[in-house]
């Protein structure tokens, strides 16, 4: 029972890339369940683009705030415009997008699964010669990565947004300095690495949500510590993928 | 489904008022629930002491495959060590783009109390010990197990949710500690023995600029979201119905609910502390 135990963690990281594996082969071959993919792909976007722009809001007006702050108190304050795009483009647009993605996305994923397979209807697929891997993993994984660049996107353009009337309206900083410091350190590169992040991220998010979702066990109370767990290992994997990513994309990006 | 009813008047506005009213309950709903787990944290102190032992315990150790990663002190240690490393990456580098890489020390200092530590810390307790409670009741709901609570004469909400909230906040305060602990010392390893700058620089500057009060409200930021964490996701957990698929999507709405409340409350009590002036003094 204890080498069991042990092993658990193994065997289940084992389990994930199988299928990870196994969802890269067979994303390349013929029948592409297109109409799941569109399904899937709206469905994540209904259910995560309000509550991304929502999150984005607080987040970008806290780092305006906690930035200005110290350049007000450099006389610098004319370079707000520059801390918002570094803060927005590189950090913010990716992780908030992700968070969402994962808390939204990927936890109603991994609940739909999980209560197909407690009900053996992934088993009834496979009896029935249906690679469940192809119509149910894969589409789901794609909508994921779609969205996620997407809503990275948007939630940057209303960062910036929501940034900049807070800094002209509230702190009082010249509108046309905060527009014209954007510039200064974010550029073309800055852009393309965080939509890099972000669709790795929808990937990842996407993978998780559907192993965790198709190894479902235990019953009904296993889908609810399934979908607790997706969110957590998601959260994880993508915190470090973030760190991996910006310390290898900032060799491109900074001068 | 498609018996043969007679529409009724105005169906369009009947929708849209049904629609209206039942947002407007659903608020109420929710209002009168936290009203009720707050005012009844008294009375789980008083009767239910050892279920609020047994959650802290169960809360700072993890559940089920959560524990064999480490449980939630890992969690919450992994993901602040990630973002505190980021402040080493990014900070590092888009310093030494204006060649001023000597202020690391201060960035770690300056933002990985007002800014990073609180929002990765919202995130995480979350997706940790909020969705686990909304996980947990969710499936004593829908096995009428709660309803089986008041049957015998217990009294739910203080049992199933006051008791989490008191747990929560209770777990909360080593969990901040090791958040921030974690954070910095993350930044630090990752200036100096990645990026090499001496670590006297780094030392020197972070002490410098390293403002307790700052850190005593983060913390008390940290408690206040946690609160309000702990109580949006008992509120799903109790609220949960659909069966099994019904426990997840509600984990699901719990856990993005509970995360733009906890970054509204951390923006506006940001604000709130620091106000015009930022209480921070370059010059000492």
């Amino acid at each position: 029972m204890a080498t069991l135990s042990a092993a658990k963690p193994f065997r289940a990281m084992g389990g994930f890339f199988a299928m990870s594996l196994d969802t890269f082969i067979v994303m390349g071959k013929p029948p592409f369940a297109w109409k799941e993919y569109v399904l899937q792909t709206w469905f994540v976007a209904r259910v995560s683009v309000l509550p991304a722009l929502l999150l984005t809001m607080p987040y970008s007006i806290l780092l305006v705030f906690t930035f200005n702050i110290l350049l007000t108190e450099f006389g610098a304050s004319d370079l707000a415009g520059t801390g918002a795009a570094i803060g927005t483009v590189n950090q913010i647009g990716p992780i908030v997008t992700v968070l969402v993605v994962s808390g939204a996305g990927a936890t109603a994923m991994c609940a739909d699964l999980g209560a197909r397979t407690i009900r053996d209807e992934i088993d009834a697929l496979r009896v029935m010669g249906i690679n469940p891997i192809q119509t149910l993993v894969v589409p789901r994984v794609l909508a994921a990565a779609t969205v996620s660049i997407a809503l990275s996107s948007t939630v940057i353009l209303v960062g910036l947004g929501g940034a900049f009337l807070f800094a002209v309206n509230v702190q009082h900083i010249a509108a046309g300095a905060f527009a014209a410091g954007l510039t200064t350190l974010t550029g073309m590169a800055d852009v393309l690495v965080s939509v890099v992040k972000a669709a790795l991220f929808g990937t990842a998010a996407g993978l998780i949500a559907c192993y965790k979702g198709i190894s479902v066990g235990g019953g009904p109370a296993g889908v609810g510590n399934a979908v607790n767990e997706t969110v957590v290992f998601t959260f994880m994997v993508l915190f470090a993928i973030n760190v991996l990513v910006t310390a290898v994309g900032i060799q491109f990006t900074v001068q | 489904m498609t018996e043969a009813v007679p529409s009724r008047l105005h169906p369009r506005l009947m929708r849209v008022r049904k629609s209206v009213v039942g947002e407007w309950l659903r608020i109420g709903n929710q209002t009168q629930f936290y009203t009720r787990t707050l005012g009844l944290i008294p009375d789980a102190l008083i009767h239910y002491r050892t279920e609020v032992y047994r959650l802290i315990a169960a809360m700072g150790l993890g559940t089920g495959a959560l524990a064999i990663v480490g449980g939630t002190v890992a969690i919450v240690g992994f993901l602040t060590m990630t973002t505190g490393a980021l402040v080493a990456v990014q900070g590092y580098n888009q310093l030494a783009s204006l060649g001023a890489e000597a202020l690391t020390g201060f960035a770690s200092a300056f933002f990985n109390v007002r800014l990073i530590v609180p929002g990765t810390t919202s995130v995480a307790l979350s997706a940790t010990i909020g969705a686990g409670a909304t996980a947990q009741l969710g499936a004593m709901r829908i096995n009428e197990e709660i309803d089986a609570l008041e049957v015998i004469g217990i009294r739910s909400i203080t049992y199933l949710a006051s008791t989490r909230v008191i747990a929560g906040v209770v777990v909360v305060i080593p969990l901040y500690c090791i958040a921030v602990m974690m954070a910095f010392l993350a930044a630090r390893i990752g200036t100096t023995a990645i990026y090499g700058q001496g670590s006297g620089v780094y030392d020197h500057y972070f002490n410098t600029f390293l403002n307790p009060t700052d850190l005593i409200w983060s913390f008390f930021q940290s408690v206040a979201m946690t609160l309000v964490i702990m109580l949006v996701h008992t509120f799903y957990g109790f609220t949960a119905s659909g069966g099994p698929a019904g426990v997840g999507e509600a984990v699901g709405r719990a856990v993005r609910t509970s995360m733009v409340i906890a970054a509204v409350e951390i923006a506006m009590i940001s604000l709130a502390i620091y106000g015009q002036s930022g209480h921070f003094n370059l010059a000492g």
